[in-house]
């Protein structure tokens, strides 16, 4: 089990709860945080944690599951597919950013702001998030 | 959890064609249809004065309806037998709990009502609630005395949950105490609930279907998911709006005319249908508080 499977979600946003889940999978796999056999919390256990509906979380897991990152196992928690062995490359994890910034680029260009203001803004951000 | 696509069950309660009026003349509700089916969890949206509580009180039973149909577990709302009456759960608006008692003396009271009382889940709460169960009602806080009235509300494992405005006194963290409790305790046991708020964050998290009430009906009842799935804002010259609208067979919920023969409407697309990538009208997603302003 994933014992620090921090799951983050946001309200008040055009992405439904579901997808905010899957998303946060994909983003887990692909950089290697997560593996082959690890277990993700139950059902249950997840609605509790974040007080989700349990059906929210069921349909997150199904999704993932459809899509081939986590293995359903009867009666056992459902755990991520064993082709799932090691990080992505940084091209193709790169990809996963491309919806977020695809809306940050509409956002820029409504506000009319210059390429270079946006792009500091991005890289300020990170920096932030790297400083302690 | 039971998933009303499955089995055709019959509905938990069943509105059709409900007016109601108050003596002044004003009609609140006006021809309204609504159904809840077992096991859904449906978060009641609407303005100020949109008549939310006359609805949830109707549905109850404890408002004559002037016209229409008010019907729960197959029965009049206002004729429920014992039976029907002691598998709802009711947190209304205003507090309803008698001052004079103590915690302990209201819950021995009500608890002699109910064929069915659990205990464990009462002490519970009142622990890890931190009610003091030998104060009198009266001197708790108006939060606390929220918190007894969700638990009274709980206390016999009802099979409809309805609450109006239930967090309404409740702090952040007495928010998600209450919300982890329904999630917990309530809808692993298939409860229905339906439940009234303007916390749209509370809503999001639990809610699976939402209703919004306007014009003395309910407007719109739809899974959350699916609204955030497929209700989008296209803006563009009215020709080619409509155009797009039509092709995608798009059910408009609501339109406004902009200047320059433009316009601004919030349509729902059919599931599975995107928008084309390249289109002479602009489309933006929605929050929940965008449907919320949009559609009450």
């Amino acid at each position: 089990m994933i014992s620090d499977f921090e799951f983050s979600i946001h309200t008040g946003s055009a992405e439904p709860i579901y997808r905010q889940l899957v998303q946060h999978v994909r983003r887990r796999v692909a950089s290697g945080q997560i593996r082959a056999g690890d277990e993700l919390p139950s059902v249950r256990e997840l609605a509790q944690q974040l007080a989700v509906h349990p059906m929210t979380i069921s349909k997150a897991y199904s999704l993932l599951e459809s899509q081939g990152l986590l293995e359903r196992r009867r009666g056992l928690a459902m755990r991520v597919a064993p082709q799932h062995q090691r990080a992505q490359s940084a091209a193709s994890r790169v990809e996963l950013l491309r919806p977020a910034l695809a809306r940050a680029a509409a956002e820029a260009q409504q506000l009319q702001l210059p390429k270079a203001t946006a792009l500091k803004l991005f890289k300020d951000i990170l920096d932030e998030a790297d400083a302690p | 959890m039971n998933d009303p696509l499955l089995a055709p069950q019959p509905p938990m309660a069943e509105l059709a064609g409900v007016r109601l009026a108050y003596s002044g003349g004003e009609q609140v509700l006006r021809g309204l249809d609504w159904r809840l089916m077992p096991g859904q969890v449906v978060g009641l949206l609407g303005r100020n004065g949109a008549g939310k509580t006359t609805l949830l009180e109707a549905l109850l039973g404890l408002r004559e309806v002037q016209a229409g149909v008010v019907q729960m577990f197959g029965q009049p709302a206002t004729r429920l037998d014992d039976t029907a009456r002691a598998r709802i759960g009711y947190v209304p608006q205003q507090s309803d709990l008698f001052e004079s008692f103590t915690p302990a003396q209201l819950l021995a009271y009500f608890k002699s009502f109910y064929p069915r009382w659990n205990e464990a889940k009462v002490e519970g709460l009142m622990s890890r609630w931190a009610i003091d169960r030998n104060k009198r009602i009266g001197k708790l806080s108006v939060g606390q005395q929220q918190r007894l009235s969700i638990i009274r509300a709980l206390a016999h494992d009802p099979d409809l949950l309805v609450l109006d405005e239930p967090v309404a006194s409740l702090d952040p963290a007495g928010r998600r105490d209450f919300l982890r409790e329904l999630v917990e305790g309530v809808l692993e046991r298939g409860t229905t609930v339906v439940f009234s708020t303007h916390i749209l964050s509370d809503l999001e998290r639990v809610a699976f279907n939402l209703a919004f009430m306007s014009g003395g009906r309910i407007a719109l009842q739809a899974p959350l998911d699916e609204l955030l799935d497929e209700v989008r804002v296209l803006t563009g010259p009215t020709a080619e709006v409509q155009g797009m609208l039509q092709q995608l067979g798009a059910q408009s919920l609501k339109r406004e005319t902009l200047a320059d023969g433009r316009e601004r409407v919030m349509a729902r697309l059919p599931a599975g249908v995107r928008l084309p990538a390249e289109a002479n009208a602009e489309a933006e997603a929605v929050t929940l508080e965008d449907l919320f302003m949009e559609l009450t």
